[in-house]
């Protein structure tokens, strides 16, 4: 009984010890661990298509060798990954690469760091002009192209900077990196790229009513403050925006405060409602705000008196413009520009009108305010931009960071609106009062203005990439919902002939690797290696008569079975 | 080209030890039975020795040379010797000479130490694509082992298992096998109190263990001489 019972134990135990070496074999075959010399963020050139036409950089994965520009002339780079530091950046080579399609297995753009707004967002930029003109430049080059490999931008690090300097002096020796001769290798593993499914774009309107006397509040007049959210550039990833729009953003919100503020008094709420609009699908022929005017009731859009939309007004000195597509011989375009003139008399600064005529044929909208007229609502954009940009431009790119606003100038540019609407809304126009005195209760707030830049100037905002409950659209909500009496969003779908890609930014692996002759000379010399330590063994254990003899052991074997 | 990697440093580790063990006499007298209990005793020494190190020892916050922990590594480093004292002398091995004795227990010894200490880090490590020089010196590191387990076990067997030795040259043959015993806390002395690189510490093991070879060799055949 005890002996049969044995051999069953001790099988099964030897059963189960079976599978557990399995499962070791399993998992340590399964381990794979990244020991990569650097691994940090990169952000992919953004992949869309307009009308059919592919735009952008249609692959993200990688896995190829590095090489600096120095690499010598007249060899293949089409699997190699071409690294560049923006500032040895020369924009003819690019434009030629691309334009000629000459193959390519990557581009590496490295960013300064100081224009990353995770690390150095607060320093200042050397050469700001020169650097903003080249970054526009490479940023209008590569969204206008199709390129068939992928483009990534990196902000220059320690790890990097290493790397390149080795990489450059491999490549100035003449030996660009293959799979035999070592180098570097980068890689970046990631699935290819699918289409984005329905984008939303979610636009957020408050009302602040006006003081119901003894009519309808539907028929007081109304005075709309619009500005658009999004954004859109080279690198989605990195698209925040200071300026377009995220001036205009700020600049809305505190002008909703200090509104919010008068109209809680009954005895200073003005006789008009207050419109306010945070729309989405700007830099797309501002299509959000169409479908935004399109929802609306036709009562309310003929309550509608005047729009004033925002649009980049963070970095200018002196001089603003005032953008409409009536003529200005109109009387209401007339008292807006009056209205505005005079207040910046007042604040020592200059305001000029631009005229620019809708064409209802052309899909094109280069203002928001193009929408309002379309509509027949008279409207107005307030800009810095004196020139009317291009469709994709000045919508937040790689150079519209947090170093290039002046808070100073949104500050003036809120007074200015805020000064003129309530003159407007109030009936002091031509009278010299200041309603948003500086040192008042009602003073504009710098800081307020300064911390939501901050947080603006560190949150990407392209609208494709923005979900139905995204964070920032939230907290926008209810940073608007503290101000006004309601609020509501409306959530379309980002249609017409943009379809865009994910895969905005992934994990770079720099690994330094040996080639392959590399190991197979170690090949070779541990081969020889063992056969001299076998050789000497045996002669000295037993003498060279025996290493001889065995190479003669086969057939001297057979001659003796024969 | 990373398994080719992995398999290039393998056969560096643990070549030696099969090409010794089929080279040398030892394969004609099937001794692999000796070298795998000596193996084995390695293992239990192995424990032993981890048990009294976490006992005894106190993790040191930085990477310098501390002299009591050392000396108290070292101490913990006789349990060694006292294993392979156990290996040469209480296992029940067939008839095989003192000569290939030694010699089996010794290339189970360095063979189990280059698996418990050199494999996992190997597997894990040399299959990445990053390059290292490292695991090519641990491979070199194997070897320098294989050789001064070798002459241990050599020294030892003269100390425990030859009874009629030349008068004077038993202290030099304890001084040696005392040199032999403290070469790890020797090379931990070196890569931690002076901070010598890895690929200095691993020229100086191979160096050392070659010299120690030739002298143990010089001594055992001087003990063999009355016999022949």
């Amino acid at each position: 009984m005890a002996n049969s019972k044995k051999p069953g134990g001790l099988r099964e135990m030897l059963e189960s010890m079976y599978s557990v070496i399995a499962l070791l074999f399993i998992l340590v075959a399964c381990v794979e661990l990244c020991d990569a010399a650097a691994a940090f963020d990169v952000y992919r050139l953004i992949q869309y298509d307009m009308s059919g036409s592919p735009f952008g950089s249609r692959f993200a994965a990688l896995n190829h060798h590095a090489a600096s520009l120095h690499f010598p002339p007249g060899v293949d780079l089409s699997r190699t990954v071409l690294i560049i530091p923006l500032r040895e950046l020369n924009i003819t080579f690019v434009r030629e690469y691309i334009n000629q399609k000459k193959p390519l297995g990557g581009l590496l753009v490295l960013l300064p760091e100081v224009l990353s707004f995770k690390t150095g967002g607060n320093n200042q930029v050397h050469e700001k002009e020169k650097m903003k003109n080249l970054l526009a430049e490479l940023e209008r080059l590569l969204i206008h192209s199709n390129i068939p490999y992928p483009v990534y931008f990196a902000f220059e690090n320690d790890e990097i900077d290493t790397a390149l300097a080795d990489i450059k002096k491999n490549d100035l020796m003449g030996q660009p990196a293959t799979a035999t001769t070592g180098g570097y290798k980068f890689v970046i593993p990631t699935a290819e790229p699918k289409k984005v499914a329905s984008p939303t774009m979610t636009n957020i309107q408050g009302w602040l009513s006006g003081l119901k006397t003894d009519g309808d509040a539907n028929q007081l007049p109304t005075i709309a403050i619009v500005a658009s959210y999004d954004t859109f550039g080279a690198a989605p990833a990195l698209s925040v925006g200071s300026d377009s729009n995220g001036s205009g953003i700020v600049a809305l919100l505190e002008i909703s405060r200090l509104f919010s503020l008068l109209y809680s008094n009954p005895k200073t709420r003005g006789r008009y409602n207050l419109l306010f609009g945070l729309t989405s699908g700007g830099p797309y022929n501002y299509n959000g705000t169409q479908k935004w005017l399109r929802s609306f009731d036709q009562r309310l859009r003929e309550s509608i008196d005047y729009a004033i939309c925002l649009n980049s007004i963070g970095s200018w000195d002196n001089e603003l413009w005032i953008h409409v597509s009536k003529p200005p011989e109109n009387a209401y375009i007339k008292q807006i520009f009056e209205g505005l003139s005079n207040v910046a008399e007042e604040l020592d600064l200059k305001v000029g009108l631009k005229h620019k005529k809708i064409n209802i044929s052309n899909p094109r909208v280069a203002w928001e305010h193009e929408q309002f007229s379309r509509l027949r609502v008279t409207a107005a954009t307030l800009s810095e931009l004196s020139v009317t940009p291009e469709l994709l431009e000045s919508t937040g790119g790689l150079f519209d960071t947090r170093q290039y606003v002046n808070e100073t100038a949104i500050v003036r540019g809120v007074k200015l609106v805020a000064e003129s609407l309530a003159r407007h809304i109030y009936g002091h126009q031509g009278k010299n009062i200041q309603i948003f005195a500086d040192e008042s209760s009602l003073a504009v707030n710098p800081a307020y203005i300064r911390s939501w830049l901050d947080v603006l100037s560190q949150t990407p905002r392209v609208a494709p990439f923005l979900s139905k409950d995204d964070p920032f659209v939230m907290a926008l909500k209810k940073e608007l919902a503290g101000h006004v009496d309601e609020v509501n969003v409306q959530h379309e779908t980002l249609e017409g002939i943009f379809t865009f890609y994910d895969s905005t930014s992934a994990r770079l692996n720099i690994y330094q690797v040996a080639s392959v002759t590399f190991d197979l000379l170690l090949l070779l010399v541990l081969g020889s290696y063992l056969i001299v330590l076998f050789s000497f063994l045996v002669i000295t254990t037993r003498g060279l008569d025996d290493l001889i003899s065995l190479f003669r052991r086969p057939p001297s074997r057979k001659l003796k079975t024969a | 080209m990373t398994m080719f990697h992995f398999f290039n440093c393998a056969i560096l580790t643990f070549g030696p030890h099969a090409v010794y063990y089929s080279a040398t006499p030892l394969s004609e007298y099937d001794t692999l039975g000796t070298s795998v209990k000596a193996a084995l005793v390695y293992l239990g020494t192995a424990l032993v020795k981890l048990v009294c190190l976490a006992t005894f020892l106190q993790v040191s916050e930085n990477d310098g040379f501390d002299p009591y922990q050392e000396l108290l590594k070292a101490l913990i480093g006789f349990i060694d010797v006292a294993g392979l004292y156990f290996a040469l002398t209480q296992l029940t091995h067939r008839n095989i000479s003192q000569n290939h004795k030694f010699q089996a227990v010794g290339l189970g010894w360095a063979f189990a130490d280059s698996v418990l200490h050199r494999l996992a880090p190997l597997w894990v490590g040399a299959r990445g694509l990053e390059f290292t020089w490292d695991y090519i010196l641990q491979g070199l590191e194997a070897n320098a082992n294989l050789v001064l387990s070798i002459s241990l076990a050599a020294l030892g067997s003269l100390i425990w298992l030859r009874k009629n030795k030349p008068k004077t040259l038993i202290p030099i043959i304890y001084a040696c096998a005392g040199i032999v015993a403290t070469m790890p806390s020797i090379t931990s002395y070196l890569r931690r109190g002076l901070g010598w690189h890895f690929p200095k510490v691993v020229g100086f093991e191979l160096f050392t263990s070659l010299v120690m070879a030739f002298i143990s060799w010089q001594l055992f055949s001087a003990c063999q001489r009355p016999y022949v």
